[in-house]
């Protein structure tokens, strides 16, 4: 059975309309206009057990409010959604006690006591016994090194030290589900990396299913095998992330350290430069030319080094939002 | 029920980390106290009664209700729409537990201190102002007062929350909170016993559950309310209890539907 089962999920908000300055609000006191904004317009998407999952879009693609749905929080307004078995919004204790949602820029932990506090009154909320709120502590101090933290009310713990109390208060009843939104955002590369490693091992390990949401790059490319797209609140893509790179982008980048300057015209001839420095430049190169393009830049050009790659994730991202690759 | 006992502490841990608003609150607390006091204090020094209120009998309301403003008249629910309007609600509605059962517990807490508080307030108030204090008129009398302040928590409660629920549909509800206070305090008997306003107002307000927050329940203390007239009070506190108690529910999932989880 699939982890999560949603079939043309939708969700439509109704959002209120004020008219511009003192005038409108004075205006809006009596009448108020309302629109229908669709954030999600039809998803459908499966989730097996155990997988790790990107959801990928700019802002307002409806990843959250996807996410929102999945959790329950959101009623949707249209469609079906089975999570772990469960329909979200009922909001059963069963399904409550078996997935965490830990969002970016949101925190559970309470903010004027230390988080010990907080941990242990979700121990008590998960019926955890003594013994395995122990355990899970340590569990979680040896992942994430919250030793010292422990007892420092949360209110004087600097973000990258509240994020990783965050993610290991969501984790302690060891949830089968993770649902992340933004894990990184806000944080220095020190920390996004001790978290990316660290939701790494609860994946492989612990055989956690996780879906996230990132605007971080490097979050996709080291986390997630298989990555959903999500514009305008439909799926455009869910696949591989290497599918999704060759499907939408047709070309790959060539890079070349020359050994001596070569004006940019000499450089032109060999195809679209993205990169150009003198001694350093890159082309954007059809796949299908790949190896006599290469040849020729090797016979033509004083090559010191040369090496052909994917396009960056971040300028395929761009390239299928902002270009209409779709 | 460990989760609500671990609550329970930790709202006291919070409230004790965050004083200035308790400190506050209790401020206000006594000056309501000192100013109706000595206002009835004086209204009665040269009169035999007010309305059937001896001077003994005034002044025993005055401090009685005083009580009861900690007892019932107090509540956390106030910061429930600002949890719904900056999505703070979603952390609750996450986790495995009951939001009202979340927000009893934390006014309980926040009760059992302004109660721990006030007792100690009216002690040294007793000890230094000696002021004319009735008994209740018999066991009997003490014990239904007991009986209908606890319903009247519940039935503040219910209400307060319901308010609370609000929040899903205005995100501006601290002026719909503070009209209804004002007029909550004055038809409960919270400022002066309702009996001395016109016939035609006690009338209106024989319709409302406000009366039976203060008013009742201090009536039954001063034996104005005789054990006829107890089962008919205890009734419609528990009649209004169980109407407020569908109004939030149903409120509560209504909103719930609407609920945009925002700023995540």
């Amino acid at each position: 059975m699939p982890a999560i089962e949603a079939v043309n999920l939708a969700k439509t908000y109704v959002v209120s309309q004020r008219g511009e300055g003192f005038a409108g609000s004075l205006k809006g006191l009596f009448t108020r206009e309302t629109r229908n904004v669709e954030a999600v317009k039809s998803v459908s998407f499966s989730v097996e057990p155990g997988e790790l999952v990107a959801f990928l879009g700019p802002n307002g693609a409806g990843k959250t409010t996807t996410l929102k749905m999945l959790s329950g929080l959101l009623y949707p307004t249209g469609g079906t959604l089975k999570v772990l078995g469960h329909v979200p919004f009922e909001k059963k204790q069963d399904y409550l006690r078996r997935f965490s949602f830990v969002m970016g820029q949101k925190h559970q932990l309470w903010w004027e006591l230390p988080a010990l506090d907080t941990f242990r009154l979700n121990a008590a909320i998960f019926d955890l016994d003594a013994k395995r709120y122990r355990r899970r502590l340590d569990e979680l101090n040896e992942l994430l090194q919250l030793d010292p933290l422990w007892n420092t009310p949360v209110k004087k713990l600097s973000l990258g030290q509240r994020m990783k109390m965050e993610l290991a208060c969501a984790l302690l009843h060891e949830p089968e589900l993770l649902l992340l939104d933004e894990p990184t955002i806000g944080l220095d590369v020190v920390m996004q990396k001790t978290l990316r490693d660290f939701v790494t091992r609860l994946n492989r390990e612990k055989k956690t299913t996780i879906l996230l949401t990132s605007h971080n790059m490097e979050d996709i490319e080291t986390l997630c095998r298989r990555v959903i797209v999500v514009h305008h609140g439909i799926i455009l893509f869910d696949g591989d992330l290497p599918d999704l790179v060759a499907r939408f982008v047709p070309a790959k980048q060539v890079t070349a350290v020359l050994k001596e300057e070569r004006p940019r015209k000499d450089i032109e001839r060999f195809g679209a430069v993205q990169e150009y420095n003198g001694l350093r430049a890159a082309w954007e190169v059809p796949r299908g030319d790949i190896s006599s393009r290469v040849s020729d830049i090797l016979n033509q050009l004083p090559v010191a080094d040369l090496t052909v790659e994917e396009m960056p994730l971040e300028d395929v991202i761009r390239r299928i939002f902002k270009e209409g690759a779709v | 029920m460990r989760k609500y006992l671990t609550l329970f502490i930790m709202s006291w841990q919070k409230q004790l980390e965050v004083r200035s608003d308790f400190i506050f609150e209790r401020g206000r607390s006594l000056a309501v106290l000192f100013s109706l006091y000595y206002l009835w204090s004086s209204l009665l020094t040269n009169r035999a009664d007010v309305a059937g209120y001896s001077r003994s009998e005034m002044l025993t309301y005055v401090v009685m209700m005083t009580l009861l403003r900690a007892w019932v008249l107090s509540n956390v629910t106030d910061r429930i729409p600002s949890e719904i309007a900056q999505g703070k609600l979603s952390d609750l509605l996450l986790r495995p537990i009951s939001h009202f059962g979340y927000w009893a517990t934390q006014d309980a807490a926040s009760k059992s201190l302004a109660i721990g508080s006030v007792c100690i307030e009216m002690s040294l108030f007793v000890f230094f102002i000696r002021p004319p204090l009735l008994p209740p008129t018999s066991v009997a009398a003490a014990g239904a007062f007991a009986f209908s302040t606890l319903l009247a928590m519940a039935m503040y409660f219910q209400m307060s929350y319901m308010l609370g629920v609000i929040g899903f549909w205005t995100a501006q509800s601290w002026g719909p909170r503070f009209c209804f206070e004002v007029f909550l305090e004055f038809s409960a008997g919270a400022y002066f016993p309702v009996d001395l306003l016109p016939g035609a107002a006690q009338k209106v307000l024989a319709w409302l559950p406000f009366p039976y927050l203060v008013f009742h329940p201090l009536s039954i203390y001063l034996g104005k309310a005789g054990p006829d007239q107890w089962l008919s009070i205890l009734g419609h506190q528990v009649m209004w209890i169980g109407v407020l108690t569908l109004a939030s529910r149903g409120l509560w999932g209504a909103g719930l539907r609407r609920y945009a989880a925002e700023g995540g």
